[in-house]
């Protein structure tokens, strides 16, 4: 006698293999079509003298698999278990002498095999298309395991969750849509929370927690990086246990489903508030990310709360419902905007202190300072070496509490988070306790208000010395200096004169003022230093070191390195009230044509204020109200540059007041 | 056979079921009436397990029917709305039901035939229908339940084929003992086929009779005086009607027909005549304290 269960997986599975088999015919051509097809054309294109590297199956034809991995198996899950979607067939189906476990075994089985079969079959073939004499393919057997492996694991995970999520609707069509949904959510979230953090503590450092890595969690983004980077053993298991964990809960779900749950959006009416409350959420969360980023003002943000979370609770109720007349849920809406609104206070009012904490100050081991978070946790990374270091730890006792007075004093400050411009600076400041605890914050803030606190930070030895490469002990020996501008390159090769060099550049170095380090006049062009090691290091030649003037003057190379007074024949200072940028008024052929005929502009012909002219000259701010033409001889095209205000030669301050 | 004890059912906000009890004995018919909305078809559907009840218990055979094979094996659900896999022929349905009931009878499927005239291979979706009710039905014979449930199930069939169903019926009532309930808005339709009868409105059962009982109970009388109505003549009757044209008085009553014949001659009538009761009109009297558009019930 045939078992029982045989012959209810027999019948079961023949109507299976006629109506969803389909898809493994579709899922095992489209891996022909990514795998060994493009073998096969990759071995015809030898020929025209085209063979590029393939190291790994996933190199072959990465995106598409990554589409074929994220389509097929949600398609399978939606068409596995249409059943349920439909009142008649769910119906049918639950009124055989079939227990809910048998059926949804089965299904899954199914639905496993039509993933499983054709990915064997396309690595079986593909291989045999190993064998093929094919240049820069190196597939191993030991890749094409792999690649199954990685391929299964991937689509059984897709399938599963998507599985799971078609407990949870019972309308196809959101089963797709709420699946990938599903996938984009956790890193979603993540980010949609953090940005919005940033408007309601003050310090709130959302770089730090969106540097972890956010996009892994992504499951596509990560299938589209194992063409780099394969699943480490700790993602497979995690992988592996996510298909249990969604088969399990299925299993779980389906028992408690209703049958009148079919055409339901949610299935589970307790999960109807849940969905409906969490759009709404997740929508303003949006709205409040929009408005903050575009407009940056409190006002803005409230209001992208409120519409967007209209929006989003519409949407819901209008699912759920299946109608767009859901204006009589206001309350629940109402109840939303109460629940937000103590939520809200209590993050806005700080109740847990976040905003005002501070380890104390004996209690620390070193702290960080900068401007970005991305050192603070990647101190053990040095493979990459900047010249300039702006981001730090500090250690000394006079670093630690000059850094914690700045912080105490932005604590009190509680700038805003929305400040922008051009004198507006981020400040990180981090602390590293001596129990290894972490702790970092990020401040927006003008910088000029704050300045005796960056002085007495960043003009300190130990912060200079961190921060420029130079001034480190471990330097290998410099061979050869260039100075480098847009016109004129002087080198210095001679090891008296390149000691006598680094020494005065070393001095500029130290004694540099903060304000030159983070917003310098000018400069001139670029120091390259060539070290012994073959290694380089690059330095910017600012116009405010003046020391290394002297020094070439002295030896005779100023000249040489840059432009002087004596490669300007004249210049013309014009005013720009207007503030009209300066690349906007370089484009105007007739403002550039009437300058030289002008009478309301100043023309400098002396040498020692054309000198001078040169050394204040900029060309970073651009909406000055100064604008400086040097031309190298008459009627020549000119160098364009701004005078700052405060910085301006006494000459046009008295001409052209 | 069937024991429903107290089940109720809610959808989102609607009771479709409240507090139902019902028993249908092995081998008979039990015709479950009502007009649309009564919640029949979620009564149904919960007997045949297809839901679960929220509360209360229904067992079939003595034993729970939600999830269990046993008793879903014996069991045969024909809806209102008929399903078939898509694309599927009657061959291949027959495969089917072949497998998943132990007591499918090769025979009787051959046999049956002769009774429906339908093409094996035809696919389903393609047939009227009237003829998909046909094949519906041409397998559910083959599979011979115990028990059947039938939800509307004769919307659509000519009435030919209606009544070849209903002998059927009746036929496998009687050879098999087999439990049929079968639900209807149409009383006419059901009249002769059941042994019992009841009626659902509103998620409730208003009425539960013996198709015999009903017509022996119920007695539509005739009567006139001589010199008018005694007053005390009504107080010893249970009129659930009466009506006065001219010197006659009409009433519907309950009761042995002996008992009131006796109690009638008491007052020695001038005419007296007890009249012909069709089912319909005991159902309109019987319910009339229910409040609702009878006629919509029994159409």
């Amino acid at each position: 006698m045939r078992s029982k269960i045989f012959s209810y997986n027999r019948s079961l599975v023949m109507q299976n293999v006629r109506n969803v088999g389909w898809i493994g015919i579709v899922h095992l051509l489209l891996l022909f079509a990514a795998i060994p097809l493009r073998m096969l054309m990759i071995y015809t294109n030898q020929k025209n003298g085209y063979s590029p590297v393939i190291r790994n199956v996933f190199e072959l034809s990465n995106a598409f698999q990554g589409m074929i991995a994220f389509t097929v198996p949600v398609l399978l899950a939606i068409f596995v278990f249409r059943y349920l979607q439909t009142k008649r067939s769910v119906d049918y189906m639950h009124s055989l002498p079939l227990r809910r476990e048998t059926l949804f075994w089965q299904q899954m089985l199914f639905g496993v095999l039509l993933l499983v079969i054709p990915v064997i079959v396309t690595m079986l073939v593909a291989a045999l298309l190993c064998q093929l004499p094919i240049e820069n393919m190196h597939i191993s057997a030991g890749d094409l395991v792999w690649w199954t492996g990685e391929m299964l694991l991937m689509e059984l995970f897709v399938f599963s969750a998507s599985v799971l999520v078609g407990m949870l609707t019972g309308i196809s069509v959101l089963q797709g849509v709420f699946a990938y949904i599903l996938f984009l959510f956790p890193a979603g979230i993540s980010v949609l929370i953090l940005m919005n953090m940033r408007y309601m503590l003050s310090g709130f450092s959302a770089d730090y927690y969106l540097s972890a890595n956010l996009e892994r969690i992504v499951p596509f983004v990560r299938f589209v990086e194992l063409v780099d980077k394969p699943l480490a053993a700790f993602e497979m298991v995690r992988y592996a246990l996510a298909v249990v964990v969604c088969c399990v809960l299925s299993i779980w779900l389906y028992k408690r489903r209703h049958s009148e749950a079919a055409g339901q959006a949610i299935a589970f009416p307790v999960l109807q508030p849940v969905f409906s409350f969490g759009v709404t959420f997740c929508f303003m969360l949006v709205g409040g990310l929009y408005f903050g980023e575009t407009q940056r003002s409190i006002g803005w943000i409230l209001f992208g709360y409120v519409a967007f979370s209209l929006v989003g609770f519409f949407i819901a109720s209008a699912i759920i419902e299946k109608t767009w007349r859901i204006f009589h849920r206001w309350k629940e809406y109402a109840i939303f905007i109460v629940a937000i609104m103590v939520v809200g206070s209590f993050t806005r009012f700080d109740i847990t202190g976040y905003e005002k904490r501070q380890p104390a100050l004996s209690d620390i081991k070193r702290v960080y300072f900068g401007e970005s978070v991305y050192q603070f946790e990647r101190q053990a990374e040095e493979n990459y070496i900047s010249y300039v270091q702006s981001d730090q730890f500090l250690q000394t006792t006079q670093n630690i509490k000059n850094v914690y007075a700045f912080h105490r004093q932005l604590i009190e400050d509680r700038p805003t988070p929305f400040a922008f411009g051009e004198n507006i600076r981020s400040v990180v400041i981090g602390y590293v306790l001596k129990n290894g605890e972490k702790m970092v914050r990020t401040y927006s803030i003008p910088i000029d208000e704050y300045k005796p606190f960056y002085e007495a930070i960043m003009e300190s030895r130990e912060y200079k010395h961190n921060y420029y490469l130079l001034l480190q002990d471990n330097v290998s020996p410099i061979r050869q200096i260039t100075l480098r501008t847009e016109t004129k390159t002087v080198q210095i090769a001679d090891p008296k004169q390149i000691e006598s060099f680094l020494a005065v550049l070393k001095t500029e170095l130290k004694e540099e003022p903060f304000t030159e380090m983070i917003s310098p006049i000018d400069e001139w062009g670029t120091i390259e230093l060539l070290q012994s090691d073959g290694g380089q290091m690059q330095l910017s030649w600012k116009k405010s070191y003046a020391r290394i003037d002297a020094w070439l003057k002295q030896h005779g190379l100023l000249s040489k390195a840059r432009v002087t007074a004596d490669d300007v024949a004249y210049a013309i200072v014009v005013k720009n009230d207007a503030r009209t940028p300066l690349y906007d008024l370089v484009e105007n052929p007739k403002f550039v044509k009437e300058l030289e005929t002008r009478t309301d502009v100043l023309r400098i012909t002396d040498k020692r204020q054309l000198d001078e002219c040169l050394q204040k000259a900029s060309s970073y701010e651009t909406k000055s109200r100064y604008i400086i033409a040097f031309y190298r001889t008459a009627h020549s095209e000119p160098e364009w540059h701004v005078m700052d205000e405060e910085t301006l030669p006494s000459l046009i301050r008295k001409q052209l007041p | 056979m069937i024991d429903v004890r107290s089940v109720r059912k809610e959808f989102a906000d609607i009771e479709a079921v409240k507090e139902v009890s019902l028993h249908v004995a092995r081998g008979s018919i039990y015709g479950l009436l009502g007009s649309n909305g009564a919640g029949k078809t979620t009564l149904l559907k919960m007997l045949a397990g297809i839901y679960k009840q929220d509360r209360g218990d229904i067992f079939i055979g003595g034993e729970p029917v939600f999830e269990n094979t046993n008793v879903k094996q014996k069991l045969l659900f024909l809806p209102d709305a008929l399903y078939f896999f898509p694309q599927a022929t009657i061959r291949q349905m027959a495969q089917f039901y072949r497998d998943l009931y132990p007591s499918w009878s090769e025979e009787r499927f051959t046999r049956l035939q002769e009774a429906f005239p339908l093409a094996l291979d035809k696919k389903i979706h393609r047939m009227s229908k009237g003829m998909q009710r046909q094949a519906a039905f041409w397998l559910a014979f083959s599979v011979k339940p115990e028990v059947m449930i039938l939800d509307e199930p004769l919307d659509g069939l000519d009435a030919v084929m209606r009544q070849k169903v209903k002998n059927l019926l009746v036929q496998e009532v009687a050879e098999r003992q087999m439990t049929v309930i079968i639900s209807s808005h149409n009383l006419r339709e059901v009249e002769d086929l059941c042994d019992h009868i009841g009626i659902l409105h509103q998620g409730e059962i208003v009425l539960e009779k013996e198709m015999d009982e009903l017509k022996t109970d119920v007695h539509k009388i005739q009567v006139a005086f001589r010199g008018g109505i005694p007053s005390s003549f009504l107080t010893g009757l249970d009129a659930v009607y009466k009506e006065q044209r001219g010197s006659v008085l009409l009433c519907i009553v309950r009761g042995q027909k002996e008992k009131v014949e006796a109690y009638i001659h008491q007052f020695e009538p001038v005419i007296f005549d007890v009249l012909p009761l069709t089912l319909e009109e005991i159902f309109v009297y019987e319910m009339g304290g229910v409040g609702y558009a009878i006629e919509n019930i029994l159409v």
